[in-house]
């Protein structure tokens, strides 16, 4: 979520500068993903805000609450200019379904559409949001401020002044607001707001296009209200629709925060339209959260942490946080804050304490254990598997469990292979087949490869060995292949397969092709060939990329015939064949001026 | 150029044998588990609800024709494998185990994505086992695996549903700091799921990505290059 440093600052006079709060909220709070100063003094922190709290902390004031308390500093609600003269009003509001907790719903007459004032442009434009008119402007910055989405409806458009919240018809549609021009095709399971006649709005997601404010709408309906979770998720996901308001009813709010977005919306239109007449507030409230209160003690906090945190510094991380508790000695009983739909126990104390105490004065201290367990069996033979096919001369490689074929298959998968493997040999041919072709780079005479891997059937999953060449590849079951390959005695040399490995660097390969040359050449007989290999190393150039590798030697009437093999590659391109002519050339001109021959 | 030996190990094994020796040094002992699991396992238990957003913060690849069964996410499944067992024969804390193996996201692969890859997990329960014993085993691990460099961790806040405290691990080399791996301690309701008495023990857990330890340590730029079956893989 995008938070703007000067709208924190408008409610903590005395927060410190932008790098002490990206500091804090780091390390105290939750990761920030890019931090954006301004030319004009302000900063946009782009916060990850977690999950388990963007019940309230999808919102400068969220934000605001959390940055005073863990400095200790006064956060201040600025003064809410409220309506005076409240008329009783027509509206109705009927909930048919569940899915709605609260809608509160308020009538405003004589307002006038307009522009925003200039601060409320500057505060929605700074977290990248455009400025649409003053209305629709006031409930977005309601809603970034204290985390409560909110809708304004032209009252006119209504059937009457009255609002059932219900699901819709399957093969409704409704055309929303926004540029998109979307018509979103509804079903049974969405919730609604309708008049009784017409849907206006998708409950939580969107608002349709023609309830929308426009110029000329002098009345408006303002919709304050909570959702299930769970239901707007559904059905945003099922639109493809995430909007701000949908997000936030996603992850659950607190239908109490109903109260205090009315009043600072209230405020706001109040403050643009002067001469607009508010009516009374209706709400219809079903399901009032019943007061919640834990308990916990310095004791337990530290025990979790690992570090003695007393009773008195606990004290005062609550008190910061304004929290309503009672203590009696080492024990606190506190009731949780309407807002915190997180905590539910002890253990969140734990970490509400340990993060704001701070993570780095926890000393790290390594504990002793007495447990009789031993490793796992499989574990143990999986190793011994590896080591005997490596003692064998195998070669390890590891292959995709997604094949185009199998008796499993995934439900959706981002790659087109939704099968999973059956058996290793089918991929296990594919390697030698692939390694075959990179005989010459990989300096082997032959490809002998093995896969320890899960397979899948119908019966379930098991683990098998696969080992083989090019002739021929053996697959079994993992028992199998311990019983049959596997002696007695090297199950102790077990350990042998933990040595450290010392860190080394990988060298990544090209993926250009390579060229192979094979030169041979006649040497006195009590030559070695080292003179032939430091020639080839000289004039092959940087596109030598193997050690030249001698594959045949015989001698004959006091000569010995040296024969080498030579790969060249690029990093970067295609080699060609005149390239390669060029340098086998200089490498041939160079032994026949040492006054050797070549075959 | 360095000669190839003649049988050799894949790079990510000689990575997963090395971080299981420093672990089994450190009093961990190995435990594995299926790779093909049922929702319980991998997510109920653990304290994921049904319908929570923090199910679909893991793509998860699920089975066709076998409703709840799933690639496992994570080796955290056969964390609680484990406790089950444990308990169901009569056994109790103390223990530590770590879980090496394969896991699965449903997701695009790049340089550093892949749908399979591995992991290790670890899991450390007893009467008094806190967020400092947490520090203090993955300081050492990475102090051993990073042997010769200058290494330190830092915790940051961070969320999981099966850890409270929950954090995020950054691991230090040089100057330089890495996001690296999450932790926490063991969230009360994922030891009572198993029958261990939460009110008696209680412990962390931690989940370290193997192909990540491998692309740092070994300096391997690509994760795609491990599962092709391609010998250039084994270097070392």
């Amino acid at each position: 979520m995008l938070v703007s440093y000067s709208w924190l600052k408008s409610y903590i006079k005395d927060i410190p500068e932008v790098d002490k709060i990206t500091d804090l909220i780091t390390f105290h709070l939750c990761e920030i993903e890019s931090v954006e100063k301004k030319e004009d003094g302000d900063a946009i922190f782009d916060l990850k805000i977690l999950p388990d709290r963007a019940h309230d902390l999808l919102s400068h004031q969220g934000v605001a609450r959390e940055v005073a308390s863990l400095l200790g500093l006064e956060f201040k609600l600025p003064e809410y200019k409220l309506p005076e003269s409240e008329k009783d009003s027509p509206l109705q509001i009927e909930i048919e379904d569940p899915g709605c907790i609260r809608y509160m719903g308020r009538i405003v007459r004589n307002i006038k559409v307009g522009p925003s004032p200039e601060w409320m442009v500057k505060y929605l434009e700074s977290v990248g949001q455009r400025s649409i008119n003053n209305i629709v402007d006031a409930t977005n910055i309601v809603m970034l401020d204290c985390g409560q989405p909110i809708h304004a409806f032209d009252l006119s458009k209504l059937s009457s002044e009255k609002i059932i919240v219900k699901n819709a018809n399957d093969g409704d549609t409704l055309e929303l607001v926004g540029s998109e021009k979307i018509k979103a095709n509804l079903k049974g399971t969405d919730l609604m707001i309708t008049d009784g006649v017409n849907n206006l709005a998708i409950a939580g997601v969107k608002g349709g296009l023609l309830s929308g404010i426009s110029d000329t709408t002098t009345d408006i309906l303002i919709e304050v209200a909570n959702f299930d979770a769970v239901s707007v998720r559904k059905t945003a996901r099922r639109l493809g629709i995430q909007s701000d308001a949908s997000k936030r009813y996603e992850n659950k709010l607190s239908p109490t925060l109903c109260d205090f977005a009315m009043k600072e919306i209230s405020a706001l239109v109040l403050e643009m339209c002067g001469d607009a007449t508010f009516e009374k507030v209706v709400d219809v409230y079903n399901n009032v959260p019943v007061e919640k209160k834990i308990s916990f003690d310095s004791v337990y906090i530290s025990k979790v942490l690992g570090v003695k945190i007393s009773s008195e510094d606990i004290e005062k991380i609550l008190n910061n946080y304004k929290y309503e508790f009672t203590k009696n000695g080492d024990s606190f009983e506190l009731k949780v804050p309407n807002m915190r739909l997180d905590i539910e126990g002890a253990h969140d104390m734990a970490e509400e304490i340990g993060r704001v105490y701070g993570y780095d004065k926890i000393i790290p201290e390594i504990p002793h254990i007495d447990s009789e367990s031993v490793d796992n069996s499989t574990w143990t033979n999986i190793c011994l598997a590896k080591e005997k096919l490596v003692s064998d001369g195998y070669k390890e490689v590891m292959n995709y469990v997604f094949q185009d074929k199998g008796e499993v298959q995934v439900l959706a998968s981002a790659s087109d292979k939704k099968f999973l493997r059956d058996n290793l040999t089918d991929s296990l041919k594919e390697s030698i087949k692939l390694n075959t072709v990179n005989l010459p780079l990989l300096e082997m005479d032959e490809v002998k490869v093995f896969e320890v891997g899960t397979i899948f059937t119908k019966e379930g999953e098991q683990i098998n060995v696969a080992y083989g060449d090019k002739k021929n590849i053996t697959e079994m079951t993992l028992e199998e292949f311990m019983k049959e390959k596997v002696s007695a005695e090297e199950f102790v040399k077990n350990a042998t397969l933990q040595k450290p490995l010392k860190q080394q660097i990988f060298k990544s390969w090209s993926i250009y092709p390579f060229i192979t040359r094979d030169i041979a050449v006649w040497i006195p007989e009590r030559m070695g060939p080292e003179k032939l290999v430091s020639i080839y190393k000289d004039f092959g150039t940087e596109l030598l990329v193997k050690e030249p590798k001698l594959f045949d030697s015989f001698t004959k009437d006091g000569r010995t015939s040296f024969a080498y093999r030579l790969v060249f590659q690029s990093d970067d391109r295609t080699l060609t064949n005149e390239e390669v002519d060029t340098i086998m050339l200089n490498i041939t001109n160079e032994i026949k001026s040492l006054g050797f021959e070549v075959r | 150029m360095e000669e190839y030996k003649k049988g050799s190990l894949h790079p990510l094994t000689l990575i997963m044998n090395e971080a299981v020796a420093i672990f089994k040094d450190l009093g961990f002992v190995v435990e594995v588990g299926p790779e093909l699991e049922d929702e319980w396992y991998n997510f109920d238990a653990l304290n994921v609800p049904k319908d929570h957003p923090a199910r679909d913060m893991q793509d998860t690849f699920f089975i066709k024709d076998k409703k709840g069964f799933v690639l496992r996410t994570h080796t955290s499944n056969t964390q609680i494998r484990y406790m089950e067992n444990l308990v169901k024969q009569g056994g109790k804390p103390p223990f530590a185990i770590v879980v090496p193996g394969k896991v699965f996201r449903n997701e695009s692969t790049d340089a550093t994505h892949e749908m399979q890859f591995h992991q290790i997990e670890g899991l450390m329960i007893g009467e008094n086992i806190s967020v400092a014993h947490m520090k203090g085993i993955l300081l050492e691990f990475f102090k051993r695996f990073f042997e010769g460099e200058n290494v330190d961790i830092r915790l940051r806040p961070s969320f999981f549903p099966f850890v409270e405290p929950g954090f995020e691990i950054d691991l230090k080399i040089g100057e330089k700091w890495i996001e690296l791996l999450g932790a926490g301690m063991v969230h009360p309701n994922v030891l009572n799921n198993c029958g261990i008495d939460n009110k008696v023990y209680q412990g962390f857990a931690f989940g370290i990505g193997l192909d990540r330890l491998m692309m740092m340590k070994l300096k391997v730029p690509d994760v795609r290059f491990s599962y092709r079956g391609d010998l250039r893989m084994n270097q070392f």
